[in-house]
């Protein structure tokens, strides 16, 4: 018959540290990485465009969200299909992913090319996140540090749903 | 070129959370696409939220008549009523209209309301891939599919010839291959972290309620419910338990919160072992024919 128990110690006993970094993230892909995971072998041009004030406005009544940004990142496919790069923030995170519409406007990927995390006062300052602006995984950042291994991490996907709606809406009304 | 030894990462939206894949050698990327395309099939069958997935057309399937469904969906529904069984039904996935009631999930369309008193006992697996349900239920796998999914993944690695990779579905993850260290944040303070050591071939799952969305009165509720007191959990504890698959993983993280006692029992009988941290310190499972000699 085997016997469980459970043990307890303070953390004071606790033989293994605890340390504290300011902020982790990972870079995945490059714009251009991205281009190809979403539409393989497709050539894609730019064609990043501004919306007008009331683009931005019906954009937003549709979609629920804040557009934070007019200018749209966006290159088309020769087939049609949409390439968007966008970000959103969160309480402690500051993701850029790819979306990648298809020609009728309906989704047809989504990656992540940066995650950065922080529970310090930085996510929402400009000069902080100016510096992950244009890196790739060929410059490595001095605060990298995975993601990966972490558990209990809970990492909300709710500001990436948000995003998509608001990149669904901007299809529908300066795209399609 | 990468080199061998240089791992392909990256990451998707999914389960309600960001799920990361990394994996080495050649076929590093074929592996990543095929287990991104697993854990959409799970995504796609188990979601609550979504109205086609198979959770929710049970959902709203009439009583009483069997609903063939995905393998898939029956082995989770298998291993969950095994868990309930023998947790007693803390581990509970008819937990559901509960999780609507704190507001954690959407009301279903299309589907009744629930019955007060049903619970896992209501759900009947019969031969040929068929469930039948004997009193209005709302399902949610929302406690053991992403355990699920990241097995799916590991095994579609696997398979494409991976030998080396992690999985990570917002901290239910798996190691495959080479060891590696593995963290848990503190579960009051996130940017804490907690080693937990360095581990090969294993399953990491944690459950904590301290960055959940809802609060109540200012102290976190996280979708955890306890169906003995009929609401939902407010706590300040880690849960970590590390098995020999995500599924036993992720299930048996909220046996241990709910039930800590038979836990122990539980968690011996699935070789896992459990960590839990508090402001206090760190409490360990302790299965005394690990040690033996």
């Amino acid at each position: 018959m085997q016997k469980s128990r459970w043990i307890w110690l303070p953390f004071a006993q606790v033989p293994i540290a605890l340390f504290a970094p300011a902020s982790y993230g990972a870079t995945y892909l490059t714009v251009e990485q991205a281009q190809q995971a979403i539409f393989p072998g497709e050539k894609l041009s730019q064609s990043f465009i501004s919306l007008t004030n009331q683009q931005v406005q019906e954009i937003e009544r549709r979609s629920d969200t804040n557009v934070r940004r007019k200018q749209v990142q966006l290159w088309k496919s020769a087939n049609g299909g949409f390439f968007i790069v966008d970000e959103v923030v969160g309480k402690h995170e500051y993701i850029t992913y790819a979306a990648g519409l298809n020609p009728d406007g309906t989704v047809k990927q989504i990656e992540i090319m940066t995650y950065r995390e922080s529970y310090g006062y930085e996510i929402r300052n400009a000069d902080w996140r100016a510096q992950f602006v244009g890196k790739n995984s060929s410059a490595p950042l001095k605060l990298d540090k995975d993601i990966k291994n972490i558990s209990g991490a809970t990492l909300s996907c709710r500001h990436i749903t948000d995003g998509v709606k608001r990149i669904l809406a901007t299809y529908e009304v300066a795209l399609k | 070129m990468k080199s061998p030894s240089s791992e392909l990462r990256r990451a998707r939206p999914l389960l309600g959370t960001i799920v990361e894949i990394g994996a080495r050698g050649p076929h590093a990327s074929t592996g990543i696409e095929a287990a991104f395309r697993e854990i959409e099939i799970v995504h796609r069958l188990m979601s609550f939220h979504e109205i086609d997935s198979e959770v929710s057309r049970l959902n709203r399937s009439p009583l009483f008549t069997p609903v063939a469904v995905d393998r898939r969906t029956y082995e989770v529904l298998s291993w969950a009523q095994r868990i309930s069984a023998l947790s007693d039904g803390a581990f509970d996935v008819t937990v559901g209209a509960k999780l609507v009631a704190a507001g954690f999930l959407p009301v279903p369309s299309n589907s009744e309301w629930p019955c007060e008193k049903a619970n896992f006992r209501d759900l009947n697996l019969l031969p040929g891939k068929r469930v039948l349900l004997k009193r209005r239920t709302w399902i949610d796998l929302g406690g053991i599919a992403k355990g699920y999914a990241v097995d799916r993944a590991v095994e579609a690695l696997r398979q494409n010839g991976v030998g080396s990779g992690m999985v990570n579905a917002g901290g239910d993850l798996y190691v495959l291959g080479a060891s590696r260290p593995i963290h848990v944040r503190h579960p009051e303070d996130a940017s804490r972290l907690f080693s937990l050591g360095t581990f090969a071939d294993a399953a990491v799952a944690s459950s904590s309620g301290c960055f959940t969305e809802c609060r109540r009165n200012g102290a976190a509720t996280d979708p955890l419910i306890d169906l003995r007191r009929n609401s939902a959990l407010r706590w300040k504890q880690g849960v970590t338990v590390l098995a020999s698959r995500c599924l036993i993983a992720d299930a048996l993280t909220k046996v241990v919160r709910l039930a800590p006692r038979r836990a122990l029992k539980i968690l011996a009988q699935f070789g896992a072992r459990a960590v839990v941290i508090d402001r206090r310190g760190v409490r360990y499972s302790v299965h005394e024919t690990e040690t033996r000699h």
